[in-house]
């Protein structure tokens, strides 16, 4: 009879359960597919370019176990609010409250254990396609990785069914604690605490100066180094969660105080609801930040590490492309790409030399990159421009100054790719014109340029390097493994980079997603008791657009400040790469614009669910 | 002859589909208010008192019939006419106050006016010439959780008057009131309707709240069974509404 009542009342409050259901699983999905990777130890070590980066996941598994035991504590004693003014009614006809007890307690149970199996099934789904997304995007084999990971699927399973009992427990133990009439009386909607005007000050003062520390030891971390690290997280953190008990709540009432503003249409509505939200979610917000900053910082500097090398491959080379013997069919294509300069040097090849005519080089001198010596700016790009006053010059010349100078060597080495590689063990001579035209062979060609955009060549550049081993092939008789060139470097570089980033999106992706349920679920799970403001504004006569038009406008600024906070910790946070990493902002809007996306679509669904609850339904 | 502010002809209302539990709550009803006219409706428990003010109130739409308010005919007008409509042309007391607890009392007595787009600086002054004629001018900072259950009710009174309906409807006003406070609000509306013309339509089940009004309709099982109006005192109104609902009881036993 009980059991009929509950399953009953449960299918009249659907909407919460959905609500809830909704929130444990993409809590159980998202913790199963971050362990996909936590786990895979001999993926991560095969594929990072950091050694630390097992320990990177276990403090990342910590940190999503902490907000995950919270999140869950928070979410089962919602099935409590939804309960037991129920339960109470139940008693107060004559049921046990031993028997009202175990119905709390299985019912805990039992949707713990229905999200744990919709969640398994979800995460094994969203590590699959977040993995597949993110290998195709950075052509990332990925080889190791699977989404479905037993022993990952153990430890989430044993992970959530401990939490589950537990909960459970929980929520028995606090139906068994209370009377029937404090079930009877379900709580009231707390009404909005107001702070005391100086607390609000000193909150607010606090929290500028966290803050205010922890970013000068960033911009500083030079000089900080690990203590830095340490010290930054801290005031950070703390100057996060004070910045939504004062800053936040003292902004807004500023808002409201502006009497304009607040007679204007259904403001003092909105605000006030913002308000009392506000003051409902501190610690929550707090913890969104902190989520928010720690993956989009983990995308970032990822993507960062990527952009880098294209950095990187350009302080060793001026220019970006070198053809030997190019092809009809090469130089057509050559006029349409956009070359911010582009050389052709003659030369010739005998049994035992390689000869570049001296006046093509002294004509059109190449850009090379110039080692200054200085960290702050590794290498310059300069022109060559050595004298050549002899006849002759060599890399293996008796004399010292018929010895080819070190930036011409550099010239002929990186950007004309004159090396073994190409020519076997030919000597590399630099002749006159005379001695040029006196060798017994075919005057040939390479044309050397310098691109304006050089990734957006890249398959060009790779057919390039094909056609440069062919031309070997003529010289040496065998396919040489590598010519050399910065394409080469650049996809070599690249491939050792790709696991890291692979697993900072991932990470990054994985923490996004837990930090906009959380705040989703909380914003959804106090929906219900807002349902009967909404109704009475209908009753007076507010349109529905208004309505909706308010919600998303308060959602709105609910995401906003959280995001907006996270997004300036990231843009500090990553001048401490700078130590690291040569241009650290590189292509940031990457993941920003990840982050965005993510972000827009929880708010949007946020707005849906919410609107489902609390608005009346459209006739 | 001046024209009815609300016109209701031959209402029916039958909630369900038209199968076998369709149920029908409002049978035929109709009947006018004049402008400055205080009108009750009476009758038992689930005679579809609350269901007529709905009605008419425009949260709900009749089956079949003719509601007309102010002159315009409300069961023509669309969704969002009708939230216009009601936000300038109607005022509401309901039994919960619905006053909204996360606003002050000022806030909440301000929102029709902001809703229809008043100028801050007009808001002031009419906020605070209605809390004065209700008595709550003190109570403007508060917030309902902080103020009794008869400021609330004069506070939601304010509110439904403040931006000039045509009518007031009220649904049980005193029923979640101890007799005192719901005497004080009686005479507060009644001192509205006599001394600034304000149309009430009042539903009750309460005959002593019921005595203030100048014409009662009692209704039973969806239609109009009875239409007394006071021509004595209050304390004779009252009796007779009470002989009334004896009629009703004596009726239902036979
Ligand atoms: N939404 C509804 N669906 C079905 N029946 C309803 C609905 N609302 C009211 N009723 C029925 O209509 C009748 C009149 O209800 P109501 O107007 O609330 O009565 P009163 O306010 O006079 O007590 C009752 O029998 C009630 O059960
Ligand atoms: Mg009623």
């Amino acid at each position: 009879m009980l059991w009929k009542l509950l399953t009953s009342s449960m299918r009249k409050m659907w909407k919460d359960y959905i609500v809830l259901l909704f929130g444990l699983t993409v809590s159980i999905a998202i913790f199963y597919m971050f362990q996909t990777l936590a786990q895979n130890k001999s993926f991560l070590e095969a594929n990072a370019l950091i050694t630390s980066i097992v320990f990177v996941f276990h403090v990342g598994t910590f940190i999503l176990a902490m907000v995950t035991i919270f999140y869950i504590f928070y979410a089962t004693s919602f099935i409590l609010t939804l309960r037991q003014k129920e339960l109470g009614m139940y008693m107060t006809l004559g049921a046990k409250k031993g028997k009202v007890t175990q119905m709390m307690f299985f019912e805990t149970l039992l949707i713990g254990f229905i999200s744990l199996i919709i969640g398994i099934l979800a995460g094994i789904g969203l590590s699959q396609l977040t993995a597949r997304m993110l290998m195709n995007q950075l052509n990332f084999s990925g080889e190791g990785f699977e989404a479905f990971y037993s022993s990952s699927l153990i430890t989430t399973v044993i992970f959530y069914a401990i939490l589950f009992m537990l909960t459970a427990f929980v929520n028995a133990l606090k139906i068994a604690s209370k009377s029937v009439l404090d079930l009877v009386r379900a709580p009231q909607q707390a009404d909005p605490v107001m702070r005391k005007g100086w607390k609000i000050f000193a909150g607010t003062v606090i929290s500028i100066i966290l803050i205010g520390v922890g970013y000068y030891v960033m911009i500083n971390m030079g000089t900080f180094l690990h203590f830095g690290v340490i010290a930054a997280a801290i005031t950070i953190t703390f100057g996060t969660y004070f910045f939504f008990m004062s800053l936040l709540p003292f902004i807004i009432r500023r808002l409201k105080s502006i009497r304009t503003l607040n007679d204007k249409g259904l403001n003092s509505f909105t605000f006030a609801q913002l308000q009392f939200r506000i003051s409902q979610l501190t610690k929550v917000l707090g913890t969104v930040t902190m989520l928010v900053a720690l993956g989009l910082g983990a995308m970032a500097a990822s993507l960062s590490f990527y952009h880098n090398i294209e950095i990187q491959t350009s302080l060793m080379y001026a220019n970006d492309v070198a053809v030997y013997q190019p092809t009809e069919e090469q130089l057509q294509e050559f006029k349409n790409w956009d070359f911010q300069e582009k050389n052709d040097y003659t030369y010739k090849v005998s049994d035992e030399g390689v000869y570049f005519l001296k006046d093509d080089l002294l004509n059109n001198p190449p850009f090379i990159q110039q080692f200054t010596g200085n960290m702050e700016e590794l290498t310059r790009t300069v022109r060559v421009s050595d004298p050549l006053p002899l006849d002759e010059y060599s890399d293996t010349a008796e004399t010292e100054e018929r010895m080819i100078s070190d930036d011409w060597a550099t010239a002929l080495r990186s950007e004309l790719l004159a090396t073994s590689r190409i020519f076997g063990d030919r000597t590399i001579y630099i002749v006159d014109e005379t001695k040029f035209s006196a060798i017994d062979a075919e005057i040939e060609t390479v044309t050397v340029g310098r691109l304006e955009n050089f990734t957006e060549k890249s398959v060009a550049l790779e057919k390039i390097d094909e056609h440069n081993q062919e031309v070997s092939l003529a010289y040496t008789g065998s396919i040489p493994d590598m010519t050399g060139s910065k394409y080469e470097n650049y996809t070599s570089l690249k491939a050792i980079a790709n696991g890291t980033i692979f697993m900072g999106l991932f990470l990054g992706i994985a923490f996004l997603m837990m930090m906009a349920s959380v705040l989703m679920f909380k914003l959804l799970s106090s929906a219900t008791a807002d349902t009967s403001r909404y109704n009475m504004l209908r009753k007076i006569g507010v349109r529905r657009s208004k309505l909706s038009a308010s919600i998303y406008k308060e959602l709105f600024l609910i995401f906003l400040f959280p995001g907006l906070l996270g997004f300036v910790h990231v843009i500090v946070g990553m001048e401490m790469f700078s130590i690291i990493l040569i241009e650290p902002y590189t292509k940031i809007w990457i993941p920003i614009l990840l982050f965005l996306v993510i972000y827009l679509t929880y708010y949007l669904l946020t707005v849906q669910m919410y609107k489902r609850i609390v608005l009346p339904k459209k006739s | 002859m001046t024209k009815p502010v609300v016109h209701v002809d031959h209402v029916e209302k039958i909630f369900g589909r038209k199968s076998e539990n369709s149920f029908k709550a409002l049978d035929g009803v109709s009947f006018d208010i004049y402008p400055g006219e205080f009108v009750g409706i009476m009758g038992p428990s689930g005679a579809g008192k609350t269901t007529l003010l709905n009605v008419v109130s425009t949260l709900d739409q009749a089956t079949s019939g003719k509601i007309e308010i102010a002159g315009r005919d409300i069961t023509m007008m669309k969704q969002n006419e009708l939230a216009d409509f009601r936000s300038a042309e109607l005022g509401f007391i309901f039994q919960d106050f619905n006053l909204l607890e996360n606003l002050t009392i000022y806030e909440n007595i301000a929102l029709p006016l902001s809703l229809q787009g008043v100028a801050s600086k007009n808001i002031r002054p009419l906020v605070h010439q209605v809390a004065d004629k209700l008595g709550i001018k003190s109570i403007l900072g508060k917030y309902p959780v902080a103020v009794s259950g008869g400021q609330k009710q004069r506070a939601a009174a304010a509110r439904a008057l403040v931006h000039e309906p045509a009518i007031i409807l009220a649904d049980e006003p005193t029923g979640a009131l101890d007799s005192k406070n719901a005497r004080s609000l009686m005479e507060t509306m009644e001192h509205l309707n006599r001394h600034h013309s304000v149309s009430i339509m009042l539903v009750t089940h309460d005959p002593l709240s019921a005595s203030y009004c100048e014409r009662i309709l009692f209704i039973q099982d969806g239609t109009i069974y009875k239409e007394i109006r006071r021509t004595e005192d209050q304390a004779a109104f009252h009796q007779q509404i009470l002989n009334v609902l004896a009629e009703f009881s004596s009726l239902d036993q036979a």
